[in-house]
């Protein structure tokens, strides 16, 4: 009796281990601080963790493809430049054509990769390595390395404006979380991610076309950092050629976090968006406590450590009571 | 080469003729023409070398041959990739990189023909009807259906191995390849699979199926054809046949008494 309760909760923490890890940890902060709670705590988390968070629900979709997209910070810094030279040139009515030239530029970076991941074999390593560091690049050179300022301040809604007291980027992240989650776990072009992260000769041997998955999927995690990028001059009305600096590692931080591994075939949108907050919340916590914000690195490393390290001890026959 | 045209089967489903395939210098397949009597088990036998997967793969559409005509239903079929093949009803089953393990049963059965609902353009998946139909697919060939819904990497290797077969003849697929089918499998999940391999031919399948295994040869095929060093040997029905003869074919022990190449 009493060990089939325990392995029955056993069972519930394999599967929902980081789940479980989130609500306790909420719960403590609930505890353990009465700013945690705050609306405007509350609110922050929120705002802090959109930008990062869209970015990882397209990183998901390269992790379950058996890959990774370390280029997303350098074209989430491409997207702000783009976007904020041309609203800075051309005012207010040069809105619309920021966002979309921002959104091209991003957009040829990723068909770039996917490119070279689907059609040359390019390891996804090398391939977005290698944009990463040429598209960081080519922004010092355009901007001599020195920031943009003078965005039409009416673009600031964006970034800083709320909806029902929800930031815009919250809301932003919750409708890309949406739709991409949809695509990913009821769409055909969803479960060939799956397929071809799973097995990719028998997924082209019934016909899938690997090539175009994957393409699409680097395209797909591009236009999400252009996404956040664009946010991004909304928060500041300006943009910095060192923005989104390390931005690939803590996106693929979370997805990892939320259980999906970097051999692919797994994974799942809910788990990446369990896992950006279960980081967010670590920063924050550490923030309210007054920790110094340089822990914050050392809190995240340890928790993916931990993450993955539990995964792979639960996957190889559990706890002694399993 | 003459001595094939004595034990000739009747009503040809596929028929080659004159095929053949080189690789650089290596002569793979040499004037090699067979048929493949419809409705039966047919076995392909030979030893490493012979050029019975080259053959497989010239049939299925993932090689072409160099010349040599390949009639399907008595129509030209030379078909020039697997998905070509697949649509006039020939499929393969491959050793063992046939699955996705990560998925389920019913999304392998139904990888790349997913029923869809709602809009086109979206391609949201059916699932629930996948499901269902899974089952019903199945349970045509196989007595215990493995568990539909669970990851096909949590199914044991036979299990799998029935699985990716009843796959290949779920899709009203006519000549079903198999190259090895039981090559890593135990003794249990080899009879399995052979029951498998009967549900089809009682279904009116037609099936090639290459092993090295000759007792398995004698159980399963009504004929057999015999290759070696990539010309084709001879067929000889199974039931009037010994594996006496037919490893004496494979080995060219009876070359001097009539197979003449």
């Amino acid at each position: 009796m009493t060990l089939g309760r325990w392995s029955k909760l056993a069972a519930l923490a394999r599967r929902q281990g980081v789940l479980i890890a989130f609500v306790l940890l909420v719960a403590s902060m609930f505890a353990t601080t009465s700013t945690f709670g705050t609306y405007q705590n509350l609110i922050n988390v929120l705002q802090q963790n959109s930008i990062i968070g869209i970015i990882a629900c397209g990183m998901t979709f390269a992790i379950i493809l058996g890959g990774f997209d370390l280029s997303v910070g350098s074209v989430t810094a491409l997207a702000s430049v783009v976007g904020a030279t041309i609203m800075i040139d051309l005012g207010v009515p040069g809105i619309p054509v920021g966002v979309i030239g921002a959104v091209a530029a991003c957009l040829l970076v990723g068909a770039t990769n996917g490119w070279l991941i689907a059609w040359l074999g390019v390891n996804p390593f090398v391939a977005t390595l290698g944009t990463m560091t040429v598209v960081r690049g080519l922004i010092y050179v355009a901007t001599n390395a020195s920031p943009r300022f003078g965005v039409p301040y009416s673009f600031t809604t964006l970034g800083m404006g709320r909806v029902f007291g929800v930031p815009n980027p919250a809301i932003i992240f919750l409708i890309v979380a949406a739709v991409l989650g949809f695509v990913l776990h009821r769409t055909r072009f969803g479960h060939y991610v799956y397929a071809v992260g799973g097995n990719p000769v028998a997924s082209a041997q019934m016909g899938v076309n690997a090539a175009r998955v994957r393409f699409a999927v680097y395209v797909l995690v591009s236009l999400c950092a252009a996404i956040s990028g664009i946010i991004l001059v909304g928060q500041t009305a300006s943009a910095t050629p060192q923005a989104a600096l390390g931005y690939e590692l803590t996106a693929i931080a979370a997805v990892i976090v939320g259980g999906a591994p970097l051999g692919g075939g797994r994974g799942r949108m809910g788990g990446t968006i369990v896992g950006v907050f279960l980081l967010g919340v670590v920063a924050n916590g550490l923030n309210l406590f007054g920790v110094s914000p340089f822990w914050q690195p050392v809190a995240t490393g340890l928790i993916l450590i931990a993450a993955v390290a539990f995964d792979g001890y639960s996957k190889r026959g559990g706890f002694g009571f399993v | 080469m003459t001595e094939n045209r004595v034990g000739d089967p009747p009503d040809a489903l596929l028929r080659a003729e004159a095929i053949n395939k080189n690789f650089g210098a290596v002569v793979a397949l040499q004037d090699v023409s067979l048929q493949i009597p419809r409705g039966e088990i047919t076995g392909l036998v030979g030893d490493n070398g012979a050029g019975k997967s080259t053959l497989i793969k010239i049939i299925s559409g993932v090689l072409t041959p160099d010349s040599g005509v390949i009639e399907f239903e008595r129509k030209a079929a030379n078909f020039t990739s697997p998905a070509e093949a697949r649509e006039q009803g020939i499929e393969t089953v491959y050793q063992d990189l046939a699955l996705a393990g990560n998925l389920a049963v019913w999304a392998n059965v139904y990888l790349g023909r997913e029923l869809t609902v709602g809009p086109k353009i979206l391609h949201i998946l059916d699932k629930r009807a996948m499901l269902s139909k899974t089952g019903e697919m199945l349970e045509r060939f196989i007595r215990n259906v493995p568990p539909i819904a669970e990851p096909v990497e949590l199914l044991s290797g036979g299990q799998r191995q029935v699985v990716a077969i009843a796959r290949a003849g779920a899709w009203g697929s006519k000549l079903i390849l198999m190259d090895e089918p039981t090559a890593a499998l135990g003794v249990a999940e080899t009879k399995a699979v052979e029951d498998v391999i009967f549900g089809l031919k009682r279904q009116g399948l037609t099936i090639l199926v290459i092993s090295h295994n000759l007792d398995q040869i004698f159980r399963l095929t009504d004929g057999v054809w015999v290759m070696r060093r990539g010309r084709v040997i001879g067929y000889r029905q199974t039931a009037r046949t010994h594996p006496d003869e037919i490893v004496s074919m494979i080995t060219g022990a009876a070359a001097s008494a009539g197979a003449g190449a």
